[in-house]
């Protein structure tokens, strides 16, 4: 096998990662400035308000083509989260009943081991 | 004609070879990467005890015969999902605590709703956590719990250490976490207060959207996606690397949206006015110093965390009561530190050794 020195692709991948290596190093530097601060954030204000304002747009626009919107999809996804949320909420009471009557819970629950170990050494003990 | 010293021709006639036939093999995966999903992450068997809007509280089921007297309760960082501790079979947190004869329960988030968004730092300091840790104890029958954070889920459980300093918590373990957030260079300055509108961000939008959470973690190293990237199509030959990219990538990208009134907190008090550091926060109106933290510490740390950095990390440790006290620095990053093949390494054992013997 060549030695990494002359390896081709060894040489690509190290190039590579010292590029990564000094962009981010580069782009922290600049980052770091508090000019940097002051644009990001003018742009992250102007930006989320264009974001609303083309938000309002599609909507209008995907309303005329009887499409739903990004808004009523993520509508859709809480109820589906809410809806799996309750779900949990019933496997959650069911699971604390046969715990409490003293049956096999649901999902097959096993019975818990003692809590008796100790640690095999005398390693973890506090000082 | 000779090679050129220090090159050997059959060795790159081997090496060019190699070359073609993972060139072939990148086609074929490649296209596969792209018709397949990633593996099934977080499938350890588990009940759900507490399900809540955003909290979500599960107990893992055993997999050993006899198993420490003190449970663990896990609290996830409140932006991102907790498989990171519950990977795949063989390559996860949770399955080895299990195997070693702990008694796993984890305070895991889903995203906040939209009429989550006044949540706040009381409701998860004063509510969420001793909730969980009231169900912990009911459902093992053991009043002491030792308390593992990771991230900011362990300023989370710093903070209901120092205001419950004389309750159940016997032991806490913290993953990664700051308390000095001036020393979090680059979010700071993000998050400057003389250009950051945090009140008029919060009031407009109600919950922080994932997406901006994530960018801001990307902008730390703005180059590492295209860089990996590439390593991955590099690699796109090896089924290992591959399945190792999609399930860090996933979890990498499964951000989650931080509620509005919580979000506010953590930049006022914790960016801006770097109150847990200075002695001064406050939640609720209760004090959470951290001197009151009496109980056993260890804190883990990562020597190339990007996200924490060290400087922002170190005072813990000293700045809390307790006289058992530790602080590890392990090789690794803000992640590999908790999973993957260094976290199984060296975090791990080293976990477990310090944690056994203080379990019974």
């Amino acid at each position: 096998m060549a030695d990494k020195g002359n390896d081709p692709v060894a040489m690509w991948q190290n190039m590579i990662g010292e590029m990564e290596k000094g962009f981010n190093s580069f782009a922290n530097q600049a980052m770091s400035s508090p000019e940097f601060s002051k644009l990001m954030n003018q742009a992250g204000g102007a930006a989320a308000g264009a974001q609303k304002h083309l938000g309002e747009l599609m909507e209008k626009y995907l309303v005329s083509m009887n499409l739903p919107s990004r808004a009523q999809m993520v509508g859709m996804a809480e109820r589906l989260q809410s809806i799996e949320g309750q779900l949990n909420e019933i496997k959650a009471m069911l699971t604390q009943m046969s715990k409490a009557s003293g049956q096999s819970a649901v999902g097959g629950t096993t019975p818990m081991p003692p809590r008796t170990k100790r640690p095999p050494s005398a390693e973890g003990e506090p000082k | 004609m000779n090679a050129p010293s220090g090159l050997d021709l059959a060795s790159i006639s081997d090496r060019v070879q190699t070359e073609v036939q993972r060139a072939i093999q990148r086609s074929i995966k490649g296209v596969e990467y792209f018709a397949t999903s990633g593996p099934a992450l977080g499938s350890t068997p588990k009940d759900v005890l507490i399900s809540r809007g955003t909290m979500n509280l599960y107990h893992y089921r055993p997999l050993a015969d006899e198993i420490y007297r003190v449970p663990i309760l896990i609290v996830m960082a409140t932006t991102n999902r907790g498989y990171i501790l519950d990977m795949v079979p063989g390559q996860s947190f949770i399955e080895f605590l299990l195997k070693r004869g702990y008694d796993v329960y984890m305070l895991d988030w889903t995203a906040p709703k939209p009429e989550e968004k006044s949540l706040g730092m009381e409701d998860y300091v004063l509510d969420f956590i001793p909730e969980s840790v009231r169900r912990v104890q009911e459902d093992s029958g053991v009043e002491d719990v030792t308390v593992i954070g990771y991230c900011f889920g362990g300023v989370l459980s710093l903070l209901y250490g120092s205001i419950f300093h004389d309750g159940p918590m016997k032991n806490l373990i913290c993953f990664t976490t700051p308390i000095d957030f001036r020393e979090m260079k680059l979010f700071s300055n993000f998050s400057d207060r003389r250009y950051f509108d945090v009140d008029g961000l919060v009031d407009s939008v109600g919950n922080m959207p994932p997406e901006l959470i994530l960018q801001s973690f990307e902008m730390l190293r703005p180059a590492s996606r295209a860089a990996s990237q590439v390593q991955l199509w590099d690699n796109i030959w090896n089924d290992e690397f591959v399945k190792s990219y999609r399930m860090f990538d996933r979890w990498a990208t499964d951000t989650l949206p931080l509620a509005g009134e919580y979000f506010r907190t953590i930049t006022k008090d914790l960016m801006w006015d770097n109150k847990l550091f200075n002695g001064t926060m406050t939640v609720g109106g209760r004090p959470a110093q951290l001197d009151k933290i009496k109980v056993p510490i260890l804190h883990a740390v990562a020597e190339h965390d990007h996200i924490v950095p060290y400087d922002a990390a170190k005072h813990l440790v000293q700045k809390v009561g307790s006289t058992d006290k530790e602080e590890v620095i392990l090789k690794g990053g803000h992640v590999s530190l908790v999973a993957g093949p260094n976290a199984i390494r060296r975090l791990w054992p080293k976990l477990d050794s310090w944690l056994g013997g203080r379990s019974i």
